[in-house]
């Protein structure tokens, strides 16, 4: 059940500057020509050298898709991270989440070293680390419970005490059903060990995070998220990595053992 | 999976069970139509409810909504606490009303 909502979706776009270059990097999405570099490599630098995270509003929309840039300092880099708008407006009237207000989650859990915003490379060395423990199929929503089983064995196994036993498997449910929903409802989950920590990839071969998905109304079935899957993915977890794009989105999801 | 039984009466409970995830709208639906069916208000009673995700949270909200719209009042009562620290982190009250949470 893929998100049909718009052939244009409000996507992420994130960039990254490394301290000293004269140009920034795509992180995800892909950097078009008409990119305002001078611009966001003196943004990035001010980032840097203040030692904060600095939000701005996009005067002027038409020029660049975005509304709100977020620079993140990360020691001798700083991610920019941004929502593609595409036209849609920037705050709804009910009580879901803005653009703007999930852009600031994002870039305020980056801060924070809670989230990693990966590119291709580094998503392929995180799925590699550690030895698998476990891979699942998810087609259907009947896998969630039963991934939510195999997820609860594996944490015992590990010796991960209740409270936080129940909130990972709460994310995997959270992860598994954003997948379902809005990931090309389908896709796969593996659990890998590494020496301090438990981490599940959870995987699909979507359309990418498209954050249409969080502010829309619900369906009249009453089907439709909340929009909270991943507010609560990164307040539950000890470190979350994601990567995004047409290919689809991969999380990588940790919880320490130790 | 979730699991629904039915008290009757003029202020019918329906009694949860199970997991609460996307795959339990039907169930909950079904059962919750079924005992507002002539009642003045409908009880949900959550004690046995293990688990219950950010799905399970959304199709609640909708369905206390659609019933305040119809004019038979949906109340949550014995929450587990599973699903206590889901709705607080939710801020699921905010949402439905405190009037659903008569507790």
């Amino acid at each position: 059940m893929a998100d049909q909502t718009s052939a244009m979706p409000a996507s992420l776009q994130v960039y990254r500057y490394r301290a000293g270059a004269d140009h920034v990097e795509a992180v995800i999405g892909e950097l078009e020509p008409e990119l305002p570099q001078e611009d966001l490599v003196a943004h990035a630098s001010e980032a840097l050298r203040r030692e904060t995270f600095m939000c701005y509003a996009v005067s002027q929309p038409d020029d660049f898709v975005a509304d709100e840039l977020c620079f993140v300092p990360q020691g001798d880099r700083c991610e920019i991270l941004s929502i593609r708008t595409n036209g849609w407006e920037r705050h709804h009237g009910d009580h879901r989440r803005s653009l703007v207000e999930i852009l600031n989650n994002l870039a305020a859990a980056v801060a924070c070293g809670k989230l990693r915003i990966l590119d291709l490379g580094e998503l392929a060395a995180g799925q590699e680390e550690g030895h698998p423990v476990g891979e699942f199929a998810i087609s259907d929503t009947a896998d969630l419970q039963r991934a939510r089983e195999s997820v609860d064995d594996v944490l015992k196994q590990a010796g991960i005490d209740d409270i936080h036993r129940q909130r990972t498997i709460l994310c995997i449910s959270e992860a598994v059903t954003n997948m379902l929903l809005h990931g090309g409802g389908h896709g796969d989950m593996v659990v890998r060990r590494l020496p301090d920590r438990l981490r599940f990839v959870v995987a699909d071969e979507g359309p990418g995070l498209s954050f249409l998905n969080w502010i829309e109304p619900p369906s009249k079935g009453g089907q439709a998220s909340m929009g909270y899957g991943y507010k609560i993915i990164l307040d539950y977890l000890d470190a979350v990595a994601l990567h995004t794009g047409p290919g689809g989105t991969t999380l990588l999801l940790d919880r320490m053992t130790n | 999976m979730l699991r629904t039984s039915i008290a009757q009466g003029p202020a019918p409970t329906v009694y949860l069970a199970g997991e609460m995830d996307l795959d339990c709208a039907d169930t909950l639906r079904e059962a919750v139509t079924e005992a507002a069916r002539g009642a003045q208000m409908v009880a949900l009673d959550f004690a046995n409810v293990e688990f219950i995700d950010s799905s399970g949270t959304g199709i609640f909200v909708r369905l206390a909504l659609d019933l305040k719209s119809q004019g038979t009042p949906l109340v949550a009562r014995n929450l587990s606490p599973a699903v206590r620290g889901v709705f607080d982190m939710l801020r699921v009250r905010e949402l439905v009303g405190e009037e659903v949470f008569p507790d």
